[in-house]
């Protein structure tokens, strides 16, 4: 199965699903909300370019990424 | 002595709007069919008179987050609250409208954890996790307008690796109908979730499932064949996207050798459907 050490990436999926108000600021400016976040480049440029796919590639939970309001991979 | 009235297994997102969307009207059709047959096994159940019902089913990163992935955990206290997801989409729409709170059967849940750590079951435990769709929607479905069951919510990790063998959890089940038997009450065993889809949890190939895995796995239920059931791999269950069956293990466990009846068996493409009892 996937790798165990994704667990930045998967804590700010997690974190999108369920604070809004940290959605709203991703949103707005995903590069400062993800500022604090210890990311590789290539996790830093997914998320900031939300693509769920390659997310999903580098170990980003399927259902989180189904299933974050308004950002929804379906 | 205790003894399990009721067991049975089946599909957890008895959400028409869901298959709609995301499969068509054919797919909306499907989990309709299964909605009713679901009805007609509350019915059963309600027949039993159940002092409590165990729910074994798997958490979706709703209740626990990367910090702390519990292999398996009882879910003990006086009551328990429906997951609230704002802005909710998905499967989680399945919640929408359900009622906030359930209650829980305090002393079977407490003997559950309580013996299983003497038995060397390492369960976790918790006080406050709430109910996401894998329990609520086929509960809310099997019991219609009767009064909820007090429930024995128990959680297995099917999602976060590294998973729980097939033969741990099925030992899981065992254990559970040891603690019922040597118990007072009536106690009914739901497992939900699959069959496949989702699989190897990739994101590109949501839309698969694996009909001739899923016909094989059923079989042997139907067959009671066990062993070929517990031999099953995480890694086997990984790539077909059957990582739920884990749920399933533990009700095996618990109503060994008793063979499954099929209530429902569907093929729909993007994941499989289905309802099965047991005769315990």
């Amino acid at each position: 199965m996937g790798p165990l050490s994704r667990y930045d990436v998967n804590v700010l999926l997690y974190r999108l699903k369920k604070d809004a108000a940290f959605r709203d600021r991703f949103r707005r400016d995903p590069m400062d909300a993800l500022r604090a976040a210890e990311l590789s480049d290539d996790e830093r440029d997914a998320l900031v370019r939300w693509n769920p796919r390659r997310l999903n590639e580098l170990g980003g939970s399927l259902h989180l990424l189904l299933s974050i309001p308004d950002l929804g991979a379906h | 002595m205790g003894r399990i009235v009721y067991a049975a297994a089946m599909s957890h997102v008895l959400h028409p709007p869901y298959y709609e969307k995301n499969v068509g009207p054919h797919g909306k059709r499907m989990v309709e069919e299964l909605i009713a047959v679901v009805r007609d096994m509350g019915r059963e159940l309600a027949a039993r008179r159940p002092d409590a019902l165990v729910v074994i089913a798997d958490d979706h990163l709703n209740v626990f987050s990367f910090d702390a992935v519990p292999a398996m955990c009882v879910r003990i206290g006086r009551s328990v609250s429906r997951m609230a997801q704002e802005g909710a989409i998905e499967f989680d729409r399945a919640l929408d409208g359900l009622a906030e709170r359930y209650p829980l059967h305090e002393d079977l849940a407490n003997r559950i954890l309580e013996e299983g750590l003497e038995a060397g079951f390492d369960f976790a435990a918790s006080w406050s996790a709430p109910l996401d769709h894998a329990f609520l929607s086929p509960l809310t479905v099997l019991h219609g307008d009767r009064a909820m069951t007090p429930l024995v919510p128990f959680w297995v990790n099917c999602f976060v690796a590294p998973l729980p063998s097939a033969r741990r959890c099925f030992a899981a089940g065992q254990h559970i109908a040891r603690v019922v038997a040597d118990g007072p009450w009536n106690v009914g065993v739901i497992a939900t979730g699959g069959l496949s889809h989702f699989p190897e949890l990739s994101l590109a190939r949501v839309g698969e499932s694996d009909p001739e895995f899923d016909r094989r796995v059923v079989g042997w239920m139907e067959r009671g064949d066990h062993a070929s059931l517990t031999a099953l791999t995480t890694k086997e269950l990984h790539a077909t996207g059957s990582h739920e069956l884990l749920n399933w293990m533990v009700l095996l466990g618990a109503v060994a050798p008793a063979r499954a009846r099929v209530r429902f068996f569907g093929e729909m493409g993007r994941i499989d459907l289905a309802a099965l009892a047991w005769d315990h």
